[in-house]
């Protein structure tokens, strides 16, 4: 156990550092700084280096990547060039409504993957399983942005249940669910397929399992059997559930494009399209913080969910 | 310091005259109904502090929170603002203020040592604001009593009072200058309304200022909502979710006007478009072959299709300036002359132009997708490339000038050299235009005080650059916005383009 959370540990911290490094070389040699997007059309080229020189850009490539470096280890995201205020301060801003799309997004995936891929599972051929089929095809093979349009379309212009963009301008509130609706459902789509198809296959695999044979010749029915196939089952629809929810938070920056929402994807493409480099790597570190947390934390929640792995 | 304070006015007599415009607001409303205003842009700002920006859209929302001395009026003027009056000395090298009384959002009254405060900010090679070079005319600025600022010149300088004019002559509180308040994200000013909120890439929330120094707004509060897709902003019209929009893509202007909820408005904008022509490059460095792809180009059927309308130009002024002079003629669209002119040049079609587009511009691209197909009619091959703005920014615009056509507007000016400084040399242009008679009379023009002498003087310059032709001149796009009809008073400022929400009221 100690020898598998030290391998976490290490391999964790070479992805950062390689991921880091990558987004760090990567933001500079797109042509263009924060200086010259700051200055625009009116600004000269001695405006532009006295707003390099006030944003710390004026330094070589090397004494940027090793001041970056040092602050990463000491746990300093560094300021925002464009907002001038700590980039811990933009993610906190940004992180909520990210975090309750995704986690909408999540649960919702989880009750209509689980749900409809237990149902087909128990009954192939019958019309839940030829419906999950055909809902998985559709939503795999289709792309999300174009299911975000659909549902605004349909729920917000045509029917007006919704609202057409974004959070309220109060921000994050109980109101804010209403709006947060949209997206989530269009993120969960293409998600809860690929946990159908998955369940359903698993589930599938398990009625066919010699205890399902002796329980039933034992005289046990429906809810019960149900029951057992799914606590054998579902624990391996687990790491699929961690990638899941780590492609959840790329998966926002399109959704959140489409519904205008101000969370970490919009955060992010404003901040390559500003070279707002702190902020992008900061984007990143969370984002790589979070990818790793999860899988590890699947891994762990496998371990305790089935017995069978303790051992190996 | 302390000398600064014993200027201020007693806090009892504000007391008293905010009462007295409460109690005149709450009559002129009625009932007490709070009123919000919801606008939606497609741009949105990248700080809040005008001295550190030059983004339109920042100045678009901080026109609400603060003042400036003189400001636009509707008519394209420079009026008095925070300054009620203003002198010119008779050697054209000192301006004297005078100051109207009214406090900032934070309690504070306006006095002389805000305005020496805010200049002395926006020219400090410290503060780095991409505006400084507009006042390096100033040697100082001094406070003759409360009301009084006297800004000293070196040389006489006519277009800084329409840079005074402008966003970035935003004047902020001395106090918290001196203080280094956080002005991007939490401004203080004297304007109409004061900042409660800005939540970035959702929205900016404004409360009506009832201490306005020109009578409290109409509508108590206005949300400014940044939505980029002009889709969105319009179902958002229709649902009622915003009064006004910015951004009416041209295929669905018919839709608004035929609506007897809404109401679409055509103005004309500031902005003079262009496609650029890298005169550097050897197959654009005959002014001829400039001319016969002017002649090329239909810019009528451009600006109709690519941006709604609009007006086209013959150089480079937006239509209807004052500074646009009577006898220059937009080239027309004559595509058989072009190519007797283009064959006169030795023009060798087996040379493929590079013609770069910015990225987050749709109508730009659009436009340029347009040129491509009038200049493949007369033998002119481009091959479209799209770049991101930055890339636009670094590469094309400054750096390197790696085009040979671009396309772009270039906004609003309420003085000719905003527009047209460095037109005249070769290195201190984007399409290298260089003419050594050109960079003199702008160098007159920037100093001559003769209002007819400066107008003859960029006349020669503006009919230079239509013989010249470094751009294809496309010309002058309306500027179309759409709102709920029952909205009245809410305006575009001319030139500027920023938002004016003072006398907004719904119907």
């Amino acid at each position: 156990m100690t020898r598998y959370l030290l391998g976490q540990a290490v391999s964790f911290v070479v992805t950062l550092w390689v991921v880091l490094t990558l987004v760090f070389v990567g933001m500079r040699a797109l042509p263009g700084d924060a200086a010259t997007i700051l200055g625009g059309m009116d600004a000269g080229a001695e405006q532009i280096a006295a707003i390099r020189e006030r944003l710390g850009l004026a330094g070589s490539w090397g004494a940027q990547y090793v001041g970056f470096l040092g602050d990463v280890v000491r746990g300093d995201l560094g300021d925002s060039l464009r907002e001038r205020r700590p980039v811990t301060a933009v993610l906190l801003d940004r992180l909520p409504v990210t975090l309750a799309l995704a986690s909408l997004a999540f649960v919702i995936s989880l009750v209509i993957g689980v749900g409809l891929g237990m149902l087909a599972g128990l009954r192939p051929g019958g019309a839940v399983d030829r419906f999950t089929t055909l809902f998985a095809t559709a939503a795999l093979a289709l792309p999300e942005f174009w299911f975000g349009f659909l549902l605004i379309l349909f729920f917000a212009v045509d029917l007006g249940w919704f609202p057409v963009i974004g959070l309220p301008p109060s921000g994050l509130s109980w109101q804010a669910s209403w709006h947060l609706l949209l997206p989530a459902f269009t993120l969960a789509i293409p998600r809860s397929a690929q946990v159908a198809r998955l369940t359903r296959a698993l589930v599938l695999e398990q009625r066919r399992a010699d205890y399902v044979r002796t329980a039933r010749s034992k005289g046990l029915t429906g809810g019960a059997v149900a029951r057992h196939i799914a606590s054998n089952a579902l624990p391996g629809v687990l790491p699929l559930l961690a990638l899941e929810l780590g492609g959840l938070l790329t998966g926002t920056i399109v959704v959140e494009q489409v519904f205008g929402l101000p969370g970490l994807g919009a955060t992010i493409l404003g901040a390559i399209s500003a070279r707002d480099y702190p902020v992008v790597q900061g984007v990143t570190v969370l984002a790589v913080v979070v990818y790793v947390g999860v899988n590890w934390l699947a891994d762990l929640l496998q371990l305790a969910a089935d017995p069978r792995l303790r051992t190996a | 310091m302390e000398q600064a304070r014993l200027y201020h006015r007693s806090p009892a007599r504000r007391r008293w005259r905010s009462v007295l415009f409460a109690v005149a607001f709450a009559a002129v409303l009625g009932s007490a109904t709070a009123q919000t205003l919801t606008l939606a842009m497609s741009a949105q700002p990248d700080t809040l502090d005008p001295q550190l920006t030059s983004a339109t859209a920042a100045f678009q929302v901080a026109k609400s929170i603060y003042d400036t001395l003189v400001e636009v009026d509707r008519n394209g003027e420079i009026v008095p603002a925070l300054a009620e009056s203003y002198e010119v000395g008779d050697d054209a090298l000192s301006y004297t203020f005078h100051l109207v009384e009214t406090t900032f959002h934070d309690g504070t009254p306006l006095d002389a040592q805000d305005v020496v405060a805010t200049l002395d900010r926006i020219r400090d090679p410290d503060t780095a604001s991409p505006k400084a070079s507009e006042f390096q005319a100033i040697t100082s600025v001094e406070a003759v009593d409360d009301r009084t600022v006297v800004v000293h010149l070196s040389e006489p300088a006519p277009a800084l009072i329409a840079s005074l004019a402008s966003g970035w002559g935003a004047i902020l509180p001395s106090e918290k200058v001196a203080s280094g308040h956080d002005f991007g994200n939490e401004p203080v000013g004297t304007g109409p309304f004061s900042f409660v909120s800005w939540q970035r890439d959702n929205a900016v929330t404004l409360a009506a200022n009832p201490d306005y120094y020109q009578g409290a707004p109409q509508v108590d509060e206005v949300v400014i909502r940044f939505v980029p897709d002009s889709a969105v902003q319009l179902q958002g019209l229709m649902t009622g979710e915003f009064q006004v929009i910015d951004t009416v893509a041209a295929a669905d202007q018919e839709l608004i006007e035929s609506n007897p909820d809404l109401e679409l408005v055509r103005d004309p904008s500031g902005l003079a478009l262009v496609a650029a022509l890298n005169t550097r490059r050897e197959a654009l460095a005959d002014p001829r072959v400039r001319q016969a792809l002017n002649l090329a180009v239909d810019s009528q059927t451009v600006l109709d299709v690519a941006y709604g309308g609009g007006t086209p130009i013959g150089t480079f002024m937006e239509a209807g300036s004052p500074w646009m002079p009577d006898d220059v003629e937009p080239f027309g669209f004559d595509p058989e002359a072009a190519r007797a002119l283009l064959a006169e040049a030795g023009w060798d079609s087996g040379v493929t132009l590079d013609l770069a587009l910015p990225q987050p511009y749709e109508n730009h691209i659009q436009a340029g997708q347009m040129i491509q197909d009038y200049l493949r009619d007369v033998g002119v091959n481009a091959e479209i490339r799209i770049v991101e703005w930055g890339v636009w920014l670094s590469d094309i615009y400054a750096g390197a000038h790696d085009y040979d056509i671009t396309v772009i507007g270039h906004t609003g000016k309420l003085d000719p050299t905003g527009r047209l400084d460095g037109y005249g040399t070769e290195a201190t242009n984007y399409p290298g235009f260089d003419d050594p008679e050109v960079a003199q009379w702008l160098e007159e023009g920037a100093s001559e005080t003769d209002v007819s002498a400066r107008r003859e003087v960029y006349a020669n310059v503006l009919r230079r650059l239509h013989e010249g032709a470094p751009f294809i001149y496309l010309g002058t796009p309306s500027r179309v916005h759409a709102r709920a009809a029952n909205l009245e008073g809410f305006w575009i400022t001319p030139l500027l383009d920023s938002f004016d929400f003072r006398t907004a009221h719904f119907e």
